[in-house]
């Protein structure tokens, strides 16, 4: 179910009407544009905007800034009030207004049918404002001498599909939804957003369970009755996957494991377990180039494009990258994202710089982290040199100057196989709004859920649990999934 | 011979290898004859919207894209630079389909980065033999909030924005099709067989 938050406006402000009666206007101080800018910060996904002059007059007068408002926001809008010919329904509909909503041109000829016919059933809205069981238009001021039922079907032959239902008795007074009459529509197939009186999570609970495709909320935004940022997460349909990332150290070309980063063995080559993991379900793969010197460069440059012929998921390389031109070099020959560890901690403007020049979303700031009895500080060189740097302020700054995502190493977890350090994972992603990605410890699928519900990480990274065959991924994405994690199987 | 265009800000060698390994002929080029002449071009994107506006300026290649009539493939920032303006360093672009491109919500993490399911609005042959609600992988900061009567399929990221989008001959695609496994490699061979 959609949560919908409503714009009113009234001479260019936000107002709320109570019953629909434009005697009884509460004017807000916010303006509209402010208030649709708040909205779309708590998480809104889409926006309702009324015009109510244009809804008594007859035509949009407050078109400007309800123009403003989608400029300003880029949501989707639901537009209303005084759209009562093609015109007009078209003028929004060609700028980009994603719905419109009719109410009183439902009894022009073919209006309807005519621009459902143009933009498709899911653009076009239709208004059933009902008072004692009529159904209600002009602003809510003029019986249509037609019941429910009979409205319905006089709309279900015009093909519309959403409709916007509301009890004219209820809305603006925070007394809850009337579910009677939302039920019975809904079961007339229609696509039914609920407005008036809604102001509970309980009553959008019980909306959502009825069926209906959309609540709007309006009064009690504004006047803080609800709590809107948790409202849109408890409803947000976000379905980005959790990610797994199994992570290949590369040394002279070949995939090696190194227990706390020393102690070297050798697993295989890079491109045939690049190849397996991809077949296998991984959702990225990640290689560590742990030898990088100039030489050597050259060696994985051809390495790299040798992967990047064999498979077609997104990888990233990290290792000795110092500049942009290496940045350059290995995006060149088939890196979907670099990964910087030290290089970002010396030098915190070449992460900026490699932002602005590429943009973030190829930009990987890998952390190695050791924790310490008043938090958690970086090492740099392999994990062989301290530093002294706070790590979570580090992580804030790196967010500033443009990563995309951070790897956080807990350097005290590196090939223990005893879990990943939760408490470091969850501190970095409930600072810094970029997704984290936990390393370093796993040794169990319940050490992998466990980064993801305490954690909070968005991804994954391991590598012995997978290069040993200890743990498939495909078994642990049915796993995770089992424990509703969302993964992509 | 299709024609991925290079405007020297990011990976476009998995792109060639992708369709390289789909049978189709195809070649990386900048250079603005090249392009002409192309029976199908792609337009990849990574980067930053100013630098990728200023490449494409400075080469002419915005106006090859304006004007051709071939069957058009614009990627991640390729899509983006299709619409009218962009928040992305606030530069206008090529006005090839209608919309601006505005930054994903404050709320939201930024980047979204990783797999996200793909929601079908209407038939393609851009989507043919494509599962609903398949997943892809996105790696942006930015959405082309197209005019809806272009949009062929949307994904849900806390806001709902367009994730395919079509007009005339030209198409883009949010998401990077050549690192999206098997469902990413059939939408580029839906295209390369238009």
């Amino acid at each position: 179910m959609k949560i919908i938050p409503a714009i009113d406006i009234i001479a260019g402000r936000c107002v709320r009407l109570t019953q629909g009666d434009y005697g009884r206007v509460k004017r807000y101080a916010v303006d509209p544009v402010v208030a649709a800018l708040q909205f779309r910060e708590s998480g809104a996904s889409c926006l309702q905007v009324i015009d109510l002059d244009g809804a008594k007059f007859g035509y949009p007068k407050n078109e400007k800034i309800i123009r403003k408002i989608f400029q300003a926001t880029g949501l989707p809008i639901t537009v209303g009030g005084g759209i009562r010919d093609l015109k007009t329904a078209k003028q929004f509909l060609d700028s980009g207004f994603y719905r419109v909503i009719l109410s009183t041109a439902v009894f022009k000829k073919d209006l309807v049918k005519n621009l459902i016919a143009n933009y498709g059933a899911d653009r076009i809205m239709v208004a059933v404002d009902v008072k004692e069981g009529q159904v209600m238009t002009r602003g809510w001021r003029r019986a249509v001498g037609m019941g429910v039922d009979q409205y319905l079907k006089l709309i279900k032959a015009a093909g519309v599909e959403q409709i916007l239902l509301t009890d004219v008795a209820r809305d603006g007074t925070l007394s809850g939804p009337n579910f009677v009459l939302a039920s019975k529509v809904i079961k007339n197939n229609f696509k039914v957003t609920v407005a008036g009186g809604i102001t509970t999570l309980a009553q959008l609970r019980r909306l959502n369970r009825l069926g209906a495709d959309g609540a709007v909320i309006g009064k009690a935004a504004y006047e803080g009755q609800i709590d809107l940022v948790s409202v849109f997460k408890y409803f947000s349909r976000d379905n980005l996957a959790k990610r797994i990332i199994p992570c290949l150290d590369i040394k002279d070309g070949l995939v090696v494991k190194g227990k706390r980063f020393q102690e070297l063995a050798v697993i295989g080559d890079a491109v045939e377990l690049a190849k397996l993991y991809s077949q296998n379900g991984a959702d990225e793969l990640v290689f560590l180039d742990i030898a990088a010197t100039i030489e050597k460069r050259k060696t994985l440059i051809t390495l790299v494009q040798k992967i990047a012929k064999n498979i077609n998921i997104p990888f990233t390389v990290g290792g000795g990258i110092n500049s942009l031109a290496d940045v350059k070099k290995l995006l060149a020959a088939g890196v979907d994202k670099v990964s910087l560890g030290s290089a970002a901690v010396r030098n915190p403007d070449l992460v900026k710089q490699i932002a602005r020049r590429f943009g973030s979303q190829c930009l990987v700031i890998s952390l190695d982290v050791k924790r310490y009895r008043d938090g958690w500080r970086v090492f740099i060189d392999s994990g062989h040199k301290p530093t002294g740097v706070d790590a979570v302020g580090f992580a804030r700054l790196m967010e500033k100057n443009g990563a995309g995502e951070l790897l956080v190493n807990s350097l005290d977890r590196d090939g223990t196989k005893r879990g990943f350090d939760v408490e470091l994972l969850k501190i970095i992603a409930e600072t810094v709004k970029i997704p984290v990605i936990a390393s370093s410890g796993a040794g169990s699928k319940e050490d992998f859920l466990q980064a993801f519900m305490s954690g909070k990480a968005d991804a994954v990274l391991a590598a012995s649990v997978f290069h040993y065959g200890q743990i498939g991924i495909k078994e642990l994405k049915k796993y995770l999934k089992s424990k509703n994690i969302n993964v992509r199987i | 011979m299709i024609v991925i265009i290079d405007y020297k800000s990011g990976n476009v060698g998995s792109l060639q290898n992708a369709i390289l390994g789909l049978g189709y002929d195809c070649e990386i080029s900048s250079d603005p004859g090249k392009i002409k002449k192309a029976n199908k071009i792609i337009f990849p994107g990574q980067g930053r919207a100013k630098s990728a506006r200023r490449e494409l300026k400075k080469s002419g290649i915005d106006k090859i894209i304006k004007s051709t009539r071939v069957p058009f493939l614009g990627i991640c920032l390729g899509m983006q630079l299709l619409a009218d303006f962009s928040a992305e360093d606030n530069v206008s672009c090529l006005s090839v389909i209608p919309g601006n491109v505005f930054k994903l919500p404050a709320g939201l993490k930024v980047p979204q980065i990783g797999w996200n399911r793909v929601r079908f609005s209407r038939s393609s042959p851009l989507l043919t033999g494509i599962n609903n609600n398949e997943f892809f992988y996105f790696a942006h900061s930015y959405y082309f909030q197209a005019s809806a009567k272009y949009v062929l399929a949307t994904t849900d990221y806390g806001v709902e924005f367009p994730a395919v989008i079509s007009r005339d001959n030209f198409y883009s695609v949010q998401f990077h099709p050549e690192k999206s496994g098997l469902a990413g490699l059939k939408l580029l061979n839906n295209f390369c067989a238009l």
